[in-house]
């Protein structure tokens, strides 16, 4: 016994010598901490990040505060993340506009994705579905490219805004399918789906969850979605690359940091997500959003964010030709 | 109906539903009051407390918070001046004078008794008949909601007191503010002059926080503003004269349909339902002459229509799951962390949510009436507070919720440039009410003309094949020369 306690007074010791830096790392988090959204507050994203922010404090000790930070296509909150003290007090909601579109599409953001961050963990994402008002009478894709192709620049698609995931996406499609799309941009998908629902506008290209009440009541008609496997919302529905198109999408989710963050407090981080993750009331919610859960090391999750950066960006220039 | 109603009464009479209506209108009045937070930062700060409630529990706080703080939001249009909301801009014009002629204190039972009047008709309307309405949404088109703005445009430049051409000018200034930003269409940014917190356009409470409350504070400071301290607080001096209870009534009527029909709109609602009820009730009253000089009938009529709209709002919010406004997003958001999804099969899926919700808006009005009529007497003595304290006062709250929205030192620079630009058309009579709703509306309208004619492949007839459109867009000529005709004969 007297040697254990000699052992640990000597491990005591020589850990109080070491006082410095690696304290602060080793005692994350010792103030609240805050998560940036790009999103005001009540929209999916909103949610997600107010669920793990309950979550994550409850495991670290600390208070976890949503900011949201909205604007000029999340810029505003990615901006704020990069120039923040890479203390690990301040994170962000990472997800598809301001780290994998907007640097395309605004060339004067002043940031680059991958450099000027560490991204700590992938949470999970939501993918893109092409809906089909009934009325058109299309009730799969081959009748509907059939009928694209004999009234060329007809047919009207709405998107969630220029430059948005679904219209960067739907230009892909158009030239993969060879047809040729109306574009009607909209502020949003509220308003979208009401003009579609009211049957303005015949197609959509928006995220599966918020269209599923209008799946389930028959107003509207999935076409395909951009998984790379089948979603558990919509089993029935072919994926693009099923059909033969070489396009996937997915808007993903995560957890992002400043550059150069200390390595225990990614892991810290990294450990309490994932548990928070495995939860049983996330796992449910995230099933009723529409949320399609995956694990994903943090290089792993770097490697992502690259690779999503690099696909996206000749889409994002081949939309605002 | 009658069922339905009966388990929406049981659903709001339980005991913490009852609490957390009150709960929620009585943190939205206080909320609502102060200058520069309206209803949807007051819902956005309680959004976070409804996560630990049952649905319908958080749903009913969060309206009481809404209607609480839309209420709030007249006080403060009354007695300083400061709309909280763009729709009480409208209460601004007769309300403020009645309060620098000392009658604030009818102003504000006025208000309470209007919105009640108002809130009560929209319930009724919602109650008979949001199934039949949940659809109508769904017969309009870009042209008819095109034409709806431009209605609600018109009527903005002829709800001003200082002549229609002034009106049309301000209208046009706001427009004209409204177009800085992205744009819809193309994703070109406009008028920002490169600076980057520019790029989602100018905040409207920014816009409104600057052309109201700061001017005020300046033009008080410019020692234009008489003194009202010397108005005494007694329950008789709140209470209208007698006719006027008997004027206020078709007004109230009035009010209550215009504001119902058009809260049913998504993304329309209150601004257009006051300032069109507004802009009717100026040609129809006996009493149009005492328009803008502190008449009843305009702070009856666009509390009342304002209050309907807020109401009947919900009805495509829950049915059609899309949010007509900011403030309704905040509560399907508050239904979605409960893993509710509003839609079309809402009201069979959760109907004690949908029924208990109507019925607590019953309690929540009453609530708001209830609690008020007792604080009347203490909004008024706030005006017995020395201007020199109470301008710089109200200039740092507003400052305070103008930054709280983003965290942007630039809002608050904004805010300021706006308060002396609100204080040079002061100078000159122009009316800052009519440019805050064109900087509203004409974005919309901006938008949904360019939709139609996106759609129609720049066929403008689309505007006119409409019955819809080519109604509205016919009222809103009429409207316009009939307001103009009248002063060119009074010149001639």
């Amino acid at each position: 016994m007297p040697a254990t306690s000699r052992l640990t007074i000597a491990i005591l010791a020589a850990g109080l010598a070491m006082t410095g830096p690696a304290a602060f790392a080793a005692d994350y988090p010792e103030r609240p901490v805050r998560i940036l959204v790009s999103f005001p507050p009540g929209g999916s994203s909103d949610l997600v990040a107010r669920l793990l922010a309950e979550k994550l404090s409850g495991e670290l000790g600390q208070q976890f505060v949503v900011e949201n930070k909205p604007g000029a296509a999340g810029t505003v909150a990615a901006t704020e993340l990069k120039n923040a003290a890479n203390d690990g007090y301040t994170l962000m909601l990472s997800n598809l506009t301001p780290f994998s579109v907007a640097p395309t599409r605004f060339p004067d953001t002043p940031y680059d994705p991958v450099e000027d961050f560490t991204h700590i963990a992938y949470i999970g994402a939501v993918h893109l579905g092409m809906f089909a008002s009934p009325e058109l009478g299309t009730p799969d894709m081959a009748a509907f490219t059939e009928k694209a192709k004999a009234e060329p620049g007809v047919l009207d698609f709405g998107s969630s805004g220029v430059g948005s995931w679904g219209h960067v996406f739907a230009v892909a499609f158009a030239n993969e399918a060879g047809v040729e799309l109306s574009h009607i941009p909209y502020k949003g998908s509220g308003p979208m789906r009401l003009d579609f629902r009211a049957g303005v506008i015949p197609v959509i290209f928006d995220a599966v969850p918020q269209n599923l009440p209008n799946v389930a009541e028959g107003n509207a008609i999935p076409l395909a979605v951009s998984a790379t496997e089948r979603l558990a919302t919509l089993p029935d529905t072919p994926t693009f690359v099923e059909l033969g198109y070489d396009i996937v999408a997915e808007n993903w989710l995560g957890i992002s940091a400043p550059a150069g963050i200390d390595a225990k407090i990614t892991g810290t981080l990294q450990e309490a997500l994932a548990t928070a993750l495995q939860s049983d009331d996330v796992v449910k919610q995230f099933d009723t959003w529409g949320i399609v859960r995956s694990d994903m090391s943090s290089e792993a999750f770097a490697d992502y964010v690259a690779a999503s950066a690099e696909s996206w960006a000749p889409l994002v220039k081949q939309a605002s030709e | 109906m009658l069922d339905n109603l009966a388990l929406g009464f049981a659903t709001a009479t339980t005991l913490p539903n009852l609490l957390y209506c009150f709960l929620g209108t009585f943190l939205g009045t206080f909320i609502g009051v102060l200058p520069g937070l309206g209803p949807l930062a007051a819902v956005a700060m309680l959004l976070p407390v409804s996560f630990y409630l049952p649905p319908e529990t958080a749903l009913v706080m969060l309206a009481g918070v809404y209607y609480g703080a839309e209420y709030g939001g007249s006080i403060a249009s009354i007695l300083l001046n400061i709309p909280g909301t763009p729709s009480s801009s409208i209460t601004c014009l007769d309300g403020y004078p009645m309060a620098r002629q000392g009658r604030a204190g009818v102003a504000l039972l006025m208000t309470a008794l209007a919105s009640f009047f108002g809130g009560v008709f929209g319930i009724l309307v919602m109650a008979g008949l949001a199934p039949v309405l949940a659809e109508f949404a769904l017969l309009l088109q870009p042209a008819d909601y095109f034409a709806v703005m431009l209605l609600g445009l018109v009527a903005a430049s002829v709800v001003s007191n200082s002549g229609t051409l002034r009106g049309v000018m301000m209208v046009c200034l706001g427009v004209l503010l409204g177009t800085v930003g992205v744009d819809v269409n193309s994703g070109v940014t406009r008028f920002t002059g490169g600076v980057q917190d520019l790029r989602d356009g100018v905040g409207l409470v920014v816009v409104a926080m600057g052309l109201f409350g700061v001017s005020e504070a300046m033009t008080s400071a410019r020692g234009a503003t008489p003194s009202y301290a010397t108005e005494k607080v007694s329950w008789r001096r709140f209470l209208p004269q007698a006719d006027e209870w008997l004027r206020a009534l078709a007004p109230a009527l009035r009010g209550s349909l215009i504001g119902s029909f058009f809260g049913t709109l998504p993304g329309t609602g209150q601004t257009v339902a006051s300032s069109i009820a507004y802009a009717l009730e100026k040609r129809v009253s006996p009493n149009r002459a005492q328009f803008g000089k502190g008449a009843i009938e305009g702070v009856v009529v666009p509390e009342s229509a304002n209050n309907a709209a807020a109401q009947t709002a919900f009805i495509p919010t829950l049915t059609l799951g899309i949010p007509g406004s900011t403030t309704m997003a905040l509560m399907i958001g508050a239904l979605m962390i409960h893993g509710v999804t509003p839609g079309p099969r809402l009201i069979s899926e959760h109907p004690a949510l949908f029924w208990g919700l109507i019925v607590s808006f019953l309690f929540g009005n009453l609530f708001l009436l209830v609690l008020n009529i007792p604080l009347i007497g203490i909004w008024v003595r706030l005006l017995q507070i020395p201007h020199y304290f109470l301008y710089p006062a109200v200039v740092v709250l507003i400052s305070i919720g103008v930054y709280s929205i983003d965290h942007n030192l630039f809002d608050v620079w904004t805010m300021l440039a706006f308060g002396f630009l609100g204080y040079v058309l002061r100078l000159y009579r122009y009316e800052p009410a009519p440019l805050l709703i064109g900087f509203i509306l004409g974005p919309m309208m901006e938008e949904y003309l360019r939709r139609a004619m996106l759609l129609s492949r720049g066929d403008p007839m689309v505007f006119f094949e409409r019955p819809g459109s080519a109604v509205l867009i016919g009222i809103s000529i009429v409207l316009l020369v009939l307001t103009a005709l009248p002063r060119r004969k009074q010149k001639a």
